[in-house]
């Protein structure tokens, strides 16, 4: 077990390095830099701006600079834009929020979209079944970005119950619209995955032996079907947790929920290369640990893996 | 073991059936995709989108640029969709004609989600063809290249070039293109890993023929038949991307514009009862994703041999 996860650990770190490492030329590449403005500066102003963010040195040594301060200290430099901040203020600021509502998000999906799979699989050909194939069919065309303005559409503008955006320090109303809206997808496809999986699952020897010596329907399940079921759900939440946090980028800026997205995309406006290049690095370095939690968990659960 | 005399009658049987007529497996797989009633429906929709954004202009009363000022300020009333005033699915809130601009939109969608998949089937295909013929550490390096793009949150990587690069069409095909060969690469992989053990190949090989011509000859026209299943299903992934950049402005720029766009705007105006503006986006939006959707399992159902 330890050496499978040094070697996953193995792989992970490189693909940072390369992460990094792209996100750095692509921004070094990019015409114009940061202190471009209508009104030139006079040059000897613009030498001491560029010297004190170490844009004066040469490609190489800026690199260098860069990742050490990232591995180093968590430091990912100041913002180009708000002279005042650092990216870290930044990420400081929004990250919680952009957690708490991605949290639930998670819970939500995989919650509802495991249960309703069970029971739909439990009861095949039932109204429950259709309903469940139903909604995993019909939200599979409704992303997020379309989700959210039907949400606002029916409860803010129709029925008037909950507020159509803001943050107010994590309410439930304003919980609410943004956890619906991002989790729904990804609910959709863990149910129509559990859903399969539990079939085909309840079609084995195993299932049908503990059937056999009469153990009660809820303790074949539980005991002997979750297990294997869950292993393809398993597998998903990887690319669902990447398609979640991209998401939130839909949900922050829709909802002004404050998150990381609103300052992703602000600054994607105001050509503020270092938090761009902070918030993708930082989202790459989520993503990554949290596809070695999953290759951990799925390694940990199936005694097929070999490692 | 003899095969029991029904068998054999049955052998007879079908070779009966072969004098008549020959089938091959496309003919055979024809008939299965239209006996599915959903696919047929979602390809006779996907066939009427697909005339909308090519001669939907022909109808339109206003030019896609056309301005009408004496719209702006009153478009709640004024700009409604109506047949008399000739707009047909109302103005947008420049008043502009929504009808020519969802024309267009569904145009631009579906040509950055046929595109898309276009350089996801040939770049992805080409990729793990060659990654699974060759096998062994070449394999192993290819893939694990595949593995390391797959874990990066690429939406990002997209938009930071977006941003650095300036916003066009074309970077948006380049990003796109980027990410959507990198499945292809590994179904095509997994398929090829089988094929090339076929005896055609192995004959392939002892005559002579070089390991391009092989994979270009031998392995690719085999491997049509899921890549045709996943480049339906890419599609619509690939129009969702287009319109989840494009809602949030960094994709497809004005004058022009997509169904993510015009999806954008009309939740934008929405809150003052300009409903219509964001009705008529989603509906061809959602209709067309549906379609695809549809059209991909109904193949898949023919096509795969796995799944039957």
């Amino acid at each position: 077990m330890f050496s499978f996860v040094v070697r996953r650990l193995a792989v992970a770190i490189p693909t940072l390095l390369v992460l990094v490492i792209i996100s750095f030329i692509l921004m070094y590449s990019a015409p114009g830099g940061p202190f471009n403005s209508e009104r030139p500066l006079p040059p000897e102003v613009l030498a001491n701006i560029q010297a004190k963010y170490g844009l004066d040195q040469p490609f190489w040594r800026q690199i260098v600079n860069y990742v050490w301060g990232v591995v180093s200290s968590f430091d990912f430099g100041p913002s180009f834009q708000y002279k005042d901040r650092s990216v870290n203020d930044i990420i400081a600021q929004g990250f919680p929020v952009t957690l708490t509502y991605g949290f639930w998000s998670f819970v939500v999906a995989v919650s509802v979209g495991v249960s309703l799979g069970v029971a739909a699989a439990i009861r095949q050909n039932s109204w429950l079944d259709y309903l469940a194939v139903g909604i995993s069919v019909g939200a599979q065309v409704l992303p997020n970005f379309v989700m959210a303005p039907i949400l606002v559409l029916t409860f803010t503008l129709w029925l008037g119950w909950l507020p159509g955006g803001g943050w107010n320090g994590g309410q439930w109303q304003n919980l609410v619209m943004p956890v619906i809206a991002l989790s729904t997808s990804y609910m959709a496809s863990i149910a129509r995955i559990t859903r399969s999986s539990m079939l085909e699952v309840l079609n084995t020897n195993f299932i049908r032996t503990a059937k056999a010596k009469g153990l009660p329907m809820r303790r074949v399940i539980w005991r002997h079907a979750m297990k294997p079921t869950i292993l393809p759900v398993l597998s998903y939440l990887g690319p669902a947790f990447v398609g979640m946090i991209t998401g939130s980028v839909v949900i922050d800026v829709f909802f002004s929920t404050g998150g990381i997205g609103q300052f992703f995309v602000n600054s994607a406006f105001n050509r503020d290369y270092s938090v761009i290049m902070g918030i993708t690095i930082l989202v790459g370095a989520l993503t990554i640990l949290f596809n070695l939690v999953v290759d951990i968990l799925y390694a940990w659960i199936d005694p097929k893996i070999r490692y | 073991m003899f095969p029991n005399k029904a068998a054999i009658e049955g052998i007879g049987d079908a070779a009966h059936l072969a004098e008549v007529k020959g089938r091959s497996l496309w003919a055979d797989a024809r008939t299965r995709f239209f006996r599915n009633k959903a696919a047929v429906v979602s390809l006779v929709m996907l066939g009427l989108i697909a005339s909308f954004a090519l001669f939907g202009q022909f109808f339109a009363q206003y030019d896609k640029g056309f301005v009408d000022f004496s719209l702006i300020g009153s478009n709640a009333y004024k700009g409604v969709p109506s047949i008399e005033t000739g707009h047909y699915f109302g103005t947008d809130s420049n008043g502009r004609d929504l009808f020519a601009r969802t024309v267009q939109g569904t145009g631009i969608s579906l040509m950055v989600g046929i595109v898309g998949a276009l350089v996801a089937v040939i770049v992805g295909t080409l990729y793990g063809a060659t990654a699974g013929y060759y096998g062994g550490r070449i394999d192993g390096l290819m893939m694990r290249i595949v593995d390391v793009l797959m874990s990066i949150p690429f939406m990002f990587v997209l938009i930071l070039m977006l941003v650095i690069f300036g916003r066009s069409i074309f970077m948006l095909f380049l990003g796109i293109g980027l990410i959507s060969w990198l499945d292809m690469a590994r179904i095509a992989r997994g398929q090829t890993l089988t094929i090339k053990n076929k005896e055609f190949v192995e004959v392939a090989v002892a005559t002579g023929v070089r390991p391009s011509k092989i994979i270009l000859r031998h392995i690719v026209p085999n491997l049509l038949g899921i890549v045709i299943v996943y480049a339906t299903l890419l599609v619509p992934s690939m129009i969702i991307f287009e319109s989840f950049i494009s809602f949030l402005g960094l994709g497809v720029q004005e004058p022009n514009t997509s169904l993510g766009a015009l999806i954008n705007e009309g939740a934008r105006t929405m809150q003052f009862g300009y409903y219509w503006q964001i009705a008529y986006p989603l509906f061809f939006f959602v209709i067309t994703i549906f379609a695809f959707f549809f059209v991909g399992d109904g193949l898949r159902d023919a096509l795969d041999p796995k799944d039957r």
